[in-house]
């Protein structure tokens, strides 16, 4: 995947749902699960690069 | 910060510890401990100040770090390098002196956590310091920032990806740069940080619990922000790499900014209190004159900070200012906000010309001079806090404070009688 073409992402992500759902065989079960799932998991490493630029 | 949302809803906004009791009204079977209700009276006053208002008597919120380990008999390597011994001292001091309220803990960077990471701008107590100095920081040489002059497009089309791709490895020791052969080292900064961070952050609700329960005192702030002009010169370019940036190249400077500041205000709202009592720690470091000329001022910091303050307003969220140096210059762009949305305090600037500057307008804290607290008589710091009650307290919306973050060279002396003489003559 050519990185450098991707949309910048926005506060609180690092690698966007679109992003990694394309990576994905199609969903069957609840993609909105996925995608909360993801996204909060996500944001944590948000929260990691910003606390350390921030806060440390 | 992350802990700070844990904190205040396990503290502040959470639970009120009602104790059951045989000797109470039976009725309701219920009563508030006699440290909850201290608590409760405590956390209204220091709020009514906050906000302007004329409380039953002058708040009282020392930002005492170092400071606390002194008082408790410890070294700054043991506070900063383990928080919970940090978090011990703060509990120490907020039970022994009568405080309104204190920050969870002051010695706010946890060595090590920036151990585990490897980081390099610390002189960690005990090791690049003497055991007994407080942590301090490494700006980076200016031939050898951490962001290059010519990298601003790359900050600006992702700062995000910026920082883990280009800027971590080059703060970390053990990080590796995108393109090199990962190590055990690169992946255990990953792993034992974000666990460390993870592990400290959520200390924080217990330790604001504690505070509350075992001595009453109120948890001072809540979040963090920064100015997007300071992290460019904090932690990318170097002060002396952005001043040059400001002449060479002031346009990728202003979209620099531009591009942090969603993220700035993203970390500041989510470490906010969430039930919206007490303010977001701003922490102010060289945006003002004459780090900058004013003209920088005008046209860079602050319409890449005041959209921000503004915007945390709107979500209910007050901002203190700590305004570290002398600020008496920007205090008419300071005016340019909404009423009560800042809490301003006074550093190195003289208090009383910035309460008659702004106090009709914002809540105003500390100033009382350190060198006071460190070095000179009890009865000269009594002197100065009647000063500051007598003319700036007066009408209330003043909060007790020395003017910087007090460390160990501040005589426990001196603390004592700060606090005794505020709380018996700065009654309402």
């Amino acid at each position: 995947m050519d990185e450098s073409k991707q949309p910048t992402p926005k506060p609180g992500v690092c690698i966007p749902w679109d992003e990694k759902k394309r990576e994905l065989p199609p969903i069957q079960g609840d993609d909105a699960q996925f995608q909360q799932v993801w996204e909060d998991v996500d944001a944590m490493a948000h929260t990691y690069i910003w606390h350390l630029l921030v806060s440390f | 910060m992350l802990f700070y949302i844990a904190a205040t809803k396990r503290g502040i906004s959470g639970e009120v510890f009602i104790v059951h009791s045989n000797d109470v009204d039976r009725k309701r079977g219920l009563r508030m401990s006699d440290k909850e209700m201290l608590y409760q009276q405590r956390l209204k006053r220091y709020t009514t100040a906050l906000r302007k208002g004329k409380p039953d008597c002058v708040p009282i919120r020392p930002f005492v770090a170092e400071f606390t380990a002194k008082y408790a008999g410890m070294t700054c390597q043991e506070v900063s390098y383990d928080y919970r011994k940090a978090f011990e001292a703060a509990l120490k001091c907020a039970a022994d002196f009568d405080w309104d309220a204190v920050a969870a803990s002051m010695v706010y960077v946890w060595t090590g956590l920036t151990h585990a990471v490897g980081l390099k701008y610390y002189g960690v107590p005990g090791i690049d310091v003497p055991a007994d100095t407080g942590f301090q920081y490494r700006e980076p040489p200016e031939d050898n920032a951490f962001m290059r002059a010519d990298e601003y497009e790359q900050l600006i089309a992702d700062p995000t990806g910026f920082l883990f791709n280009v800027w971590l490895p080059r703060v970390s020791g053990d990080v590796c740069a995108v393109g090199q052969p990962a190590t055990f080292r690169n992946n255990l900064s990953f792993l034992k940080g974000g666990m460390a961070m993870m592990s400290y952050f959520h200390a924080f609700g217990p330790q604001i619990e504690r505070l509350r329960r075992e001595s009453g005192t109120v948890s001072a702030i809540s979040g963090i922000l920064k100015a997007p002009f300071d992290i460019l010169a904090d932690k990318l370019r170097g002060y002396m790499g952005l001043a040059m940036d400001l002449h060479e190249r002031p346009k990728e400077v202003q979209r620099a900014c531009q591009a942090l500041m969603p993220h700035l205000l993203h970390i500041a709202l989510s470490s906010a209190d969430p039930a919206r009592q007490v303010p977001i720690g701003f922490w102010m470091h060289r945006g003002c004159v004459p780090f900058i000329s004013h003209d920088q001022f005008n046209t860079l910091y602050w319409p890449t900070l005041k959209p921000i303050i503004e915007e945390l307003w709107r979500h209910g969220h007050q901002t203190m200012f700590y305004a570290e140096g002398r600020w008496l210059a920007h205090l008419d762009a300071f005016l340019e906000l909404p009423e009560q949305s800042i809490v301003f305090h006074a550093d190195q600037d003289d208090v009383f010309a910035v309460h008659k500057k702004i106090g009709h307008k914002f809540c105003i804290s500390g100033g009382i001079p350190n060198y006071l607290l460190a070095y000179e008589s009890p009865q000269a710091v009594r002197d100065f806090c009647k000063r500051v009650i007598d003319e700036v307290a007066v009408d209330g919306g003043y909060i007790c404070d020395a003017s910087a973050i007090m460390q160990n060279e501040v005589s426990i002396e001196n603390i004592r009688a700060m606090t005794d003489f505020v709380r018996d003559y700065g009654q309402y």
